[in-house]
């Protein structure tokens, strides 16, 4: 198996009468799953998608989300997963950045994506909701052959950078089946299992989880937002037994009032990755529901990378835990070259299903790609049991919940603010250890929090706007005029 | 302690934690000082209600009008108590 079309296909051979995915009310099974994608690659084609063409996915965790992908993949085009919270200009950077042809979507974005792509030939079909151009009762089922090969490109995700804008990793199919593999393969998942969704699919993490557990022939459940209650009674209803989650979304479910306590007996793994899990969440969250979440790491540019599967949980529940199968990770020295046990140094990562480098930026490829490693620009240590730990990292960008949110893409569009002067970005933990995006500004007289904020609600994602927003007449500067950021903390 | 007392209470524990308690009164438009603006943080802040109160408040509870000023907070739990 070597493309992400025979995976598909092997599992609606082998499960057909499973659940596959689960949305509201909704049920479909491996089967109706594997006609759904077979008529909505007709209707791909129908559309001038062809092999090598680039589709962008503005869809939530949906049934249309799984069969769009799906689709893509065995016509041999590239997915662009586009992340539903963000705004037209953001929207509009991955469509152009990509070259999608399409833009797949849901009635309530059809105007923000027409909106993003007004500039462009780039078309916008409506796949879900009411009067959706696409449903599985209309279209035709009639597919075309198309060779696909292991190297060709599957997806497009966006690796966030310090530079101002993220960085295209294109991922082969070869690259998404050895993810899938990998995974699988290490945390010994069935296709009994039953998985939820809450993280978003189109983020590398939650995509991860979600090819790997087609792969396996689970069943998914999935949900659009992130609804404490909602999660809850699916973990309970559904007898969910993987819950891949990130801290922010286990902390307030730690702390969500329950009337009446919850089965939640049938629960094996709660997953949290994204952000550092902290000592207290970890605790909380036994506490609430008898299960500890354990740590998973990844990265756009390689998928997992590792997971703690530890028996002592309690005692190592910081660490990300070991590599999974068939993915290396060492720690290096300023000079690439390894270091010893818990000694903290660069982590390194070799993966199958890493990508060869990002598009169309040499330089900064040759910098993190170098010896067949990628160099994630995280700090950690690995113990004596190969367990990893992370302690810092080098690259500098904020991390909310798991996004990862680049400063200077946020200064940028304080900086478009007629009343700002200068604006500085930076991350700041509260007391929760949680990592908050503060502002710093210089500003006319008079400015006010909110006005800012609105603004920034209309153009950039919810997640990048700055928590924290403080006024100052001046800047802190070294003598050569570089902004000292640790003063504003 | 009333509960127009406590909502405020939690407030200024979690979503103002760097304003005078002073400058809040019962009816100031709480979207003046960004609750509201951020979903993360509205939902940290019902949690944090949730906890005060000990009721369970869904998320469809979570409107601009509900979350306008301590008051708008109280007369909603009000209601749940």
């Amino acid at each position: 198996m070597s493309t992400v079309r025979e995976l598909f296909l092997s599992s609606v051979k082998n499960f057909s009468d499973k659940t596959a995915v689960v949305e509201d009310n909704k049920r479909v099974s491996y089967r109706e799953l594997g006609s759904m994608v077979g008529s909505f690659s007709s209707f791909l084609t129908a559309k001038g998608i062809n092999k090598g063409d680039t589709v962008a996915i503005l869809l939530p965790n949906s049934i249309e989300f799984v069969v769009a992908f799906f689709s893509i993949a065995s016509l041999g085009a590239i997915s662009v997963p586009i992340n539903t919270a963000f705004k037209k200009e953001e929207i509009a950077f991955y469509v152009n950045h990509s070259s999608a042809k399409l833009v797949l979507t849901e009635v309530k974005l059809k105007s923000l994506a027409e909106d993003a792509v007004s500039d462009t030939n780039t078309s916008v079909a409506v796949v879900k909701g009411e009067n959706a151009e696409w449903n599985i009762t209309k279209a035709d089922s009639n597919p075309p052959e198309v060779s696909i090969e292991p190297d060709d490109e599957a997806i497009y995700l966006y690796s966030t950078g310090s530079t101002g804008k993220p960085k295209r990793v294109s991922r082969t199919h070869l690259n998404l089946v050895a993810l899938a593999d990998n995974h699988t393969g290490t945390v010994g998942w069935t296709e009994n299992d039953k998985i939820l969704f809450a993280v978003p699919v189109s983020h590398t993490y939650g995509f991860g989880n979600f090819i790997s557990s087609i792969k396996i022939g689970a069943s998914i459940i999935v949900l659009g937002d992130f609804n404490r209650n909602r999660v809850l009674d699916l973990l309970e209803e559904e007898s969910i037994t993987v819950f891949p989650a990130v801290p922010v979304m286990l902390d307030m479910l730690a702390k969500t009032f329950l009337p009446e306590p919850k089965d939640l007996s049938s629960l094996k793994l709660v997953i949290s990755a994204g952000a550092p899990l902290s000592e207290r969440i970890f605790h909380s969250f036994y506490e609430k529901y008898g299960i500890y979440p354990r740590q998973l790491y990844g990265s756009s540019e390689t998928g997992v990378i590792s997971i703690n599967l530890s028996d002592d949980i309690e005692s190592t529940f910081n660490s990300v835990g070991r590599h999974v199968n068939n993915v290396e990770v060492r720690i290096v020295d300023e000079n690439g070259n390894k270091v010893g046990v818990d000694e903290v140094g660069e982590i390194a990562v070799k993966s199958p299903s890493m990508t060869r480098g990002y598009f169309g930026l040499p330089e900064e490829t040759k910098k993190v790609f170098r010896g067949g490693y990628y160099f994630t620009g995280d700090l950690g240590r690995i113990d004596r049991d190969g367990f990893i730990y992370i302690v810092g990292r080098k690259k500098f960008f904020i991390n909310i919940s798991g996004n990862k949110v680049d400063p200077s893409e946020v200064e940028n569009i304080l900086l478009k603010h007629p009343k700002v002067k200068e604006a500085v970005v930076l991350g700041v933990n509260d007391s929760d250890g949680i990592e908050r995006v503060k502002a710093v500004l210089i500003a006319d007289k008079g400015t006010g929090k909110k006005e800012i904020l609105e603004f920034c609600r209309d153009q950039i994602a919810e997640y990048k706007i700055p928590r924290i927003i403080e006024f100052r007449d001046k800047l802190p500067r070294s003598p050569t005029g570089k902004v000292l950021k640790e003063e504003l903390k | 302690m009333d509960i127009e007392k406590r909502v405020k209470k939690v407030l200024m524990k979690n979503a103002l934690k760097d304003i005078d308690p002073k400058e809040l009164n019962i009816d100031s438009p709480l979207i003046e000082y960004g609750v509201g603006l951020d979903s993360v943080a509205t939902l940290e802040l019902v949690v944090a209600l949730e906890e005060e109160f000990q009721i369970r408040i869904d998320e469809s509870e979570i409107t601009p009008e509900t979350f306008e000023s301590i008051k708008s907070i109280s007369s909603h739990i009000s209601q749940r108590i």
